[in-house]
């Protein structure tokens, strides 16, 4: 059989994908027995103008980490998208915008004055920003154009199937790669290693009736290993939340974050929370209700987490 | 002037670029090391709470 040509590719990332992949320990030797990495910035030297030089849909499946921020981020996911047969949106980055996309709550300007010129541990006399374009003598140097905001990758190309995850896990990682490796791919623009039940339902935490009083932060309280976390008044966004990840988080008695993204049907999962809050919140009294939500220290940032690009809110608004 | 370009560096976190300017006599005249990404975090962090800075900026690199 022919080996399949396989690459990973990171945008606006953290690596941390990459290193889910290679989490795969000893499978990534079955990997290898079946593919060859034909791009892959964090293990292998190939560049930009090796991908250019491709044939067209010559890459068998494209791995794609990270959100869109930038030009060069969206150039490259146009370049991967002709390159490859099959493109997965991988990870919640690439699936959603992920961490990068809380910058959707911040301004444009606002960022790049807080790195380049307000920050304590920055050295910026000229008080010059980054230029999309540099000339010294007769050299000009390009540098990408910052978007206003963050996209994720399916805002920008077409997308054949998704993997979401802060990051996937690697049994995940795996199964998806026999899934290809054996042919009987799912429908194009199936959401992939995941499960189609919410969080809730692979937590083995005991669940009564969800009525909450108060909610606390991580340092105001110690829950226990055996209830529900969000009925002990932590914010855990596991009813709207994908399963599939073996809850790991709630096992390590951390509420959930939300990182698979929305369940099946759900298309904002932020507002879906908001939703659900207002289900669970026990006070009769507009007030009172009022008062349990003031406890949320930062509730956009927190409902929001990894999927702001994703959202119906899409970002801040900016002149 | 001659003009060598390597995009992307790798085996890295990040993204890297470099680019090198060679004189006539093929010697080097100039070298330019660009980031060409930025996410902001320095920025996205605030109005946080500082319970969620460790976990946001663990995605600064996962490597």
């Amino acid at each position: 059989m022919r080996k399949l040509r396989l690459a990973s590719y990171w945008a606006s990332a953290c690596g941390g994908c990459d290193v889910a992949i290679l989490d795969t320990n000893e499978h990534i030797l079955d990997i290898a027995a079946v593919a060859d990495i034909v791009f892959w910035p964090v293990a292998v030297d190939f560049k930009y103008s090796d991908v250019e030089a491709y044939d067209d849909r010559s890459i068998d499946v494209c791995l794609f980490h990270g959100a869109v921020r930038n030009s060069e981020n969206e150039h490259l996911a146009r370049l991967l998208r002709q390159k490859s047969e099959v493109l997965v949106a991988f990870g919640s980055c690439a699936v959603s915008g992920g961490i990068p996309a809380l910058a959707n709550f911040k301004r444009r300007e606002d960022i790049l004055n807080r790195v380049y010129r307000e920050s304590p541990s920055t050295e910026n006399p000229e008080s010059v920003l980054p230029q999309p374009h540099f000339t010294a003598g007769d050299i000009t140097l390009d540098l990408p154009d910052f978007y206003r905001r963050v996209y994720a990758l399916d805002d920008i190309v077409p997308v054949d199937y998704y993997l979401p995850g802060c990051p996937p896990t690697p049994e995940r990682i795996w199964e998806v790669f026999e899934v290809i490796v054996s042919g009987q791919l799912p429908p194009a623009g199936s959401t992939v290693g995941v499960a189609d039940h919410s969080l809730c339902h692979e937590c083995s935490r005991v669940k009564k009736e969800k009525k909450v009083k108060t909610f606390y932060r991580p340092h105001e309280i110690i829950p226990d290993r055996e209830n529900c976390l969000l009925e002990q008044g932590l914010i855990c966004l596991g009813p709207v939340t994908r399963g599939g990840c073996g809850a790991r988080c709630i096992a390590a008695n951390m509420a959930c974050r939300g990182c698979y993204g929305p369940m099946p049907g759900i298309i904002d999962q932020g507002a879906k929370f908001i939703s659900t809050l207002g289900s669970i919140i026990d006070e009769d009294r507009v007030e009172d209700a009022g008062a349990v939500i003031d406890r949320i220290v930062d509730p956009a940032g927190t409902f929001f987490r990894f999927s702001m690009a994703k959202s119906l809110l899409k970002g801040a608004r900016q002149p | 002037m001659k003009r060598v370009t390597i995009d992307p560096i790798t085996r890295l976190e990040g993204h890297g670029k470099i680019e090198i300017f060679l004189n006539d006599d093929g010697s080097v005249e100039d070298v330019y090391f660009q980031i060409p990404e930025l996410r902001g975090f320095e920025k996205f962090v605030e109005g946080r709470p500082i319970e969620e800075v460790p976990r946001i900026v663990t995605r600064i690199c996962g490597v």
